[in-house]
Formats: C-alpha cells, structure tokens, sequence
C-alpha cells in the first residue's frame, strides 16, 4: 500500500491556490479574533508584559551578578510608593518593588513559556501515538493518563516540587510533569475525531504513508483545540507556578511575583500594603490577559461556542 | 449499558485509580531518599541506623518497602509527621475537621453566588449586565486567590479592623467542648451563642477568599446551560400556556440547566481543596492546608504522601458520585467510556 513506486500517488494541489486559500483564510480568521474588544484588551497586556520583560535592562539597573536576584537597598528598607528611585515602595528587606515587578515578567515569561512548549510536545506525542496507533498501547497510555488526573494538578505540582526541593527550576520541573497529561487526552480524542474523516480515508487508499497521513492530514485538523488550551494554560501556569513559590517552594529574594507577594505578607499588619499588592496585580493581569485571549480563540475557531 | 452497570464498573476502577496515584506518590518520595532521615539522630552508630531500618522495612528492596507502607496505610498507619511531631494519623482528623468546615462554607458561598450570577446573565443575554457578569467571572477566573486573600486582609482585618484572622478567639474557644472539631456545630452543642458568632466571624474571610473562585466556574456553566435551555420548545410551550416568566425560569428552565451545571461541582471540589492551601497559609487557619504547606517545605514526606492520597481519594469519589448523580438527572447521557 504505501509503496513509493505506486502509479497511485497524492495529486498535486496547484500550489499557488492553495496558499491562497489558506491566506484568505488566516485573514479571515484574524478579522474575527479581533472583531471582539476583550480579545484586543487581553492582547494589548500580553504585549506590555512582553516588551516590560524584553526592555528588563534598559527599564532598570541590573543587579550584578544575577539580575533575577532582588537588589537590596539597605538605606531604604519598608518605603512607601511615590519615594524617590523607589516609585512602588520597598519591602521588608529594601528590595525596589518596581524593580521586582519588572524582571519577575521575565521569571514569569520563562516559566510559561517553558513549560507549554515542553507539555504540548510531550501530550500531543503521546496523545498521537494513543490515538493512531490504538488498540493495547492507547489502553495502556490512556491508564497512566487516568491515574495523572486522579490528582489534583496543583496538589500533585505542589508533591513533586517538594520531594525536588525547594527552588525556582524544581517547579519548572514539576509543572511539565503534571501539565501534558491534559493535552494527551485531548489530542487522543481529536486524533480519533479527524480520524474518520473521508479525506483520511482517501489519502490511506492513494497510498500515503501513515506518517505522512498523520503529518500533512491529521494534526493540522486536530490541532485547534490544543492551541486554545496552550494559550489559556500560559495564564494558568504562571497563576499556579506563583501560588508554588508563595507556599515556599522558591529560593527567597528572586525576583518572582509569588515571592514578593509572600514576603510582602508580614507588613501588612503595619500598614505596608504595596508590597505584596502591586506584584499580586501583576499575576492577575498576566492571567486575564490570557484567559482573555484563549476565550476570543476559541470563539473564533470553534463557532459552536459563540456567544456563549 | 445500564446505570448499575455503570456504577459497578465505576466501584471497580475507582481502586485501581488510587492503586496507581499510591503507586506514584511512593515513588515519588522515595526519590528524595530513605525515609530513615526523620528516625535518626546525632549520636547514632551505624549499627543503630541498621537497626532502625530493620524496624521500618526500609533495608529490604523497593517493592517490598512498598507493600509494608500501604499495608501500614490500611492499617491506619501514614507514618510519622516531623512538622506535627506526632504520627500523621493521630493529628489528621482535628485539621480535617478545620479544613471541611472552612471548604462546606465556601462552596456555599461559591454555589449560591454562582448560581445567581449564572442566571442573573442568562436571562439577560448579550446585554450589559450579562457582559458585566463575564467580566467578573474570567476576573475571579484569573484572581491568584492568596493574592485575592491579602487584599482583604489589608482592607478588612489590617485597615478597617472588621474581622480576623485565624479560627477563633482563644478563650471563647477553649470555654466549650470539641466533640466533632467542627467550631460551628461544636458551639451550637454547647448552646452557646457567642462561641458560634465566634466561629462565623472567623469564617467570613477565608471563604469568601476560597469560595470566589468556584463562583466563576458555577456562573459560567450556569449561563451558558440556561441560554440552552431558554431556547427549547419545552419553554415555548409554557409561555403559550400564559405562565409568568419568573414561573417559566423557576420552574422549567433554571431546574433543567441545573442538570449540566451539577458536572462542575467536582471540578469545584478539586479547586478547594488546592485553593484552601493559600487560603489556609494567608488567614492563619489551622487545617490540613496549611500543614501540607509547613511539610511542602520542611520535607515532611510522611505528611505528603497522606494529603496526596486524600485529596486523590476525595477528588475521585466526588466526581464518580457527580458523573452517577448526572447519568441519573439527565438520560441521554451516554454511558460509556
């Protein structure tokens, strides 16, 4: 059947067509991601965060040596907002508040970043090897992705960064080994889905390979809602990586929103508010923007969900 | 297949689901070494540290350590907290009690607003109240609760001195028995009225902190079930008939898109159970929370291991009673895999 040598052979589409249908398409569809004001709202934060964390150095002095590390400005310890040089205030231990807010979008950057390419790579591999392949191994894959969910994923992140021990890496670590489960299951589904489809069908009796069924037919149909949960999950992991480093599970005086919202915790009880406030505020945006964001996509992808 | 059926297959998965999460909390822990560490002190020998470990099991191979712990796990032995100083199961049941009370009020407070909120948006679809309301709900979607928790703090406990902070006020509280170590019903036993405004006041923060979150969920699913069902024929048909809408929504509508939404209430129970962490952190709240934290970071192991297991075995039992509780609501479900 898939023998190369095979008079039956995939027609060429005409390919300048088909990159114009596929243009018209994408424009099309960004019209309508953008057609909706929240999704331009959640947008224009997620590019603030972003040009806050690439411009890091110019927007502030460095620390040396680790830029990541709190500067601590021992001539300034617990100032409120507005103090010259210090315009969010200093914690407890004279850390610039700003300065902590800044270089923690680029933690924050990191550990999304990180951990959805690592998690949708791992899930959408083994999801696809379930999916196709079926039969013993999908059964036995499919188990072990049972027994992951049967934990709750922060608890489980929370258990695995622990036993690691305690530092910013470890919860990297633990989060890509609780979140792919979440995207095998759904790119199993998706697979077995796409799978029926009679153009599938078509390309198997043209003798296409299963490889490349899978590649050129399979994935790019069954890919939609991956890229959703990718995007929502961007938010998500930084909400749940800050509650891990609030708990304890981060080296202290890093610059990480959950850190400074934690040691900003002890002077609240003395009326210093900014301290845990302003980094807490940076979380909430980062995943709302997100959330934002993921919504707008899958209205627009999935037109079923509209208006809903 | 048949709901009993069903129900019979769920009882015999539901064993073999919580054999694998022990299977890998196991490892897990044994990753970061022997367990022999909390036994051990100074002044030891190595013939000692050998001794010990003849005791516990832990110089024979992996797999037999691990039939020994879970035989110690059916036998009400978790081991040793080095957090508590005391064995895991002799502290668990006080915190278990402070962390249920702390969890039932906050899903009351998370299913009462949400539910509201859901069809308070419903009714009014794709007008401002219902944007409003989708506002809120992604807000709450994206509040870091601890975050959330401080914020009150700083507003209602640090600024404005309404409420406070902890589980009770120490003399009102060691003024009447504890018999179940849930405050509430404690001081309603005892009859006493000023234990249980005691035992309220102290509520009123943490859950709304822990139950904010779960109103997002609950309004969401609400909303939209209750936009399907507003359209059915079945509504139709009861405004032909002359009933009032507040009627039409209370008896007809609201009642069947509680169906879909019943579904999200495990998906809730999950969200408490990881929420009351913070919460419990943040408002001084002696539960299981918050000991699971003081362990997450002291490498208690023992106390670990046990708060992985529970909370698997709470998560899977509500949702195998919400999945048999919806094939039972609505028929259509399929049952299957």
């Amino acid at each position: 059947m898939t023998d190369a040598s095979s008079p039956l052979r995939r027609p060429s589409l005409p390919r300048e067509t088909a990159l114009r249908v596929r243009m018209r398409r994408s424009g099309e569809l960004a019209v309508k991601i953008l057609s909706n004001p929240t999704t331009i709202f959640g947008f224009v934060i997620i590019l603030l965060m972003l040009s806050m964390a690439l411009f890091a150095p110019w927007l502030t002095t460095p620390n040396a040596p680790d830029p990541y590390q709190m500067p601590r400005d021992w001539g300034a310890l617990r100032m409120p907002p507005g103090t010259p040089n210090h315009p969010l205030g200093t914690t407890n231990t004279g850390g610039d508040v700003l300065y902590g807010i800044i270089w923690g979008s680029r933690t924050s950057l990191q550990l999304s970043i990180i951990v959805v390419s690592v998690t949708v790579v791992i899930g959408t591999a083994i999801g696809s090897i379930a999916g196709m392949v079926g039969g013993k191994i999908d059964e036995i894959l499919m188990r072990i992705v049972d027994v992951f969910l049967s934990i709750p994923e922060l608890i489980f992140a929370l258990a695995i960064a622990a036993i690691l021990g305690p530092s910013f890496t470890n919860i990297i670590l633990s989060l890509c080994l609780v979140f792919w489960v979440k995207y095998a299951r759904i790119m199993r589904a998706q697979i077995i889905l796409v799978k029926q489809n009679d153009y599938v069908d078509a390309a198997r009796i043209m003798g296409d390979s299963r490889l490349n069924i899978y590649f050129r037919d399979i994935l790019p149909n069954a890919a939609t809602p991956v890229i959703v949960q990718a995007t929502l999950d961007m938010g998500a992991i930084v909400l749940i990586g800050a509650t891990l480093s609030f708990i304890g599970l981060a080296e202290s005086g890093i610059a990480e929103w959950g850190v400074l919202v934690s040691e900003g915790q002890a002077g609240i009880a003395s009326g210093r508010w900014w301290a845990s406030t302003f980094p807490g505020l940076m979380i909430f945006l980062w995943a709302l923007a997100f959330n934002l964001v993921g919504d707008g996509l899958r209205d627009a992808l999935d037109p079923r969900t509209e208006g809903r | 297949m048949q709901l009993r059926d069903y129900i019979i297959r769920r009882l015999i998965v539901l064993p073999i689901l919580l054999l694998g999460v022990s299977i890998i909390v196991f490892s897990l822990t044994r990753i970061a070494g022997s367990p022999v560490g909390v036994y051990l002190s100074h002044e030891m020998s190595a013939a000692e540290v050998l001794q010990i470990e003849q005791r516990f099991n832990l110089d024979k191979p992996l797999p037999v350590q691990y039939f020994y712990w879970l035989k110690g796990v059916f036998q009400g032995d978790f081991g040793w907290s080095g957090v508590a100083s005391a064995p895991v199961a002799d502290v668990f049941p006080a915190k278990f009690a402070a962390t249920m009370e702390l969890s039932i009020t906050s899903a009351i407070v998370a299913v009462a607003l949400g539910l509201w909120l859901g069809t308070y948006a419903g009714v009014r679809r794709n007008k401002m109240p219902d944007h409003i309301t989708r506002i809120v709900a992604v807000s709450a979607a994206s509040l870091p609760l601890f975050w959330f928790g401080i914020l009150l703090l700083i507003v209602f406990w640090a600024n404005l001195g309404w409420f406070p902070v902890g589980r009770s006020t120490n003399d009102i509280w060691e003024s009447i028995a504890h018999p179940t170590g849930f405050y509430i019903i404690d001081s309603i036993l005892a009859g006493s009225l000023t234990a249980l405004l005691d035992a309220l006041w102290h509520l009123v923060l943490p859950s709304i902190t822990l139950g904010f979150g779960g109103v997002a969920i609950i309004a969401r699913m609400m909303r939209s079930s209750l936009i399907e069902e507003l359209q059915q024929d079945y509504v139709d048909a009861a405004r032909a008939k002359g009933l009032p809408e507040r009627l039409v929504l209370k008896r007809h509508a609201k009642r069947n898109a509680l169906v879909p939404t019943v579904t999200v209430i495990g998906l809730t129970i999950a969200f408490l159970m990881q929420g009351a962490i913070a919460a419990e952190i943040i408002f001084r709240w002696p539960g299981l929370g918050r000991w699971m934290a003081d362990a997450v970071v002291r490498g208690d192991q023992a106390t670990i291991m046990t708060y992985v297991l529970f909370t698997s075995v709470l998560f899977l039992l509500a949702n195998l009673v919400v999945d048999i509780i919806y094939a039972k609501l609505d028929p259509r479900v399929r049952l299957g895999d």
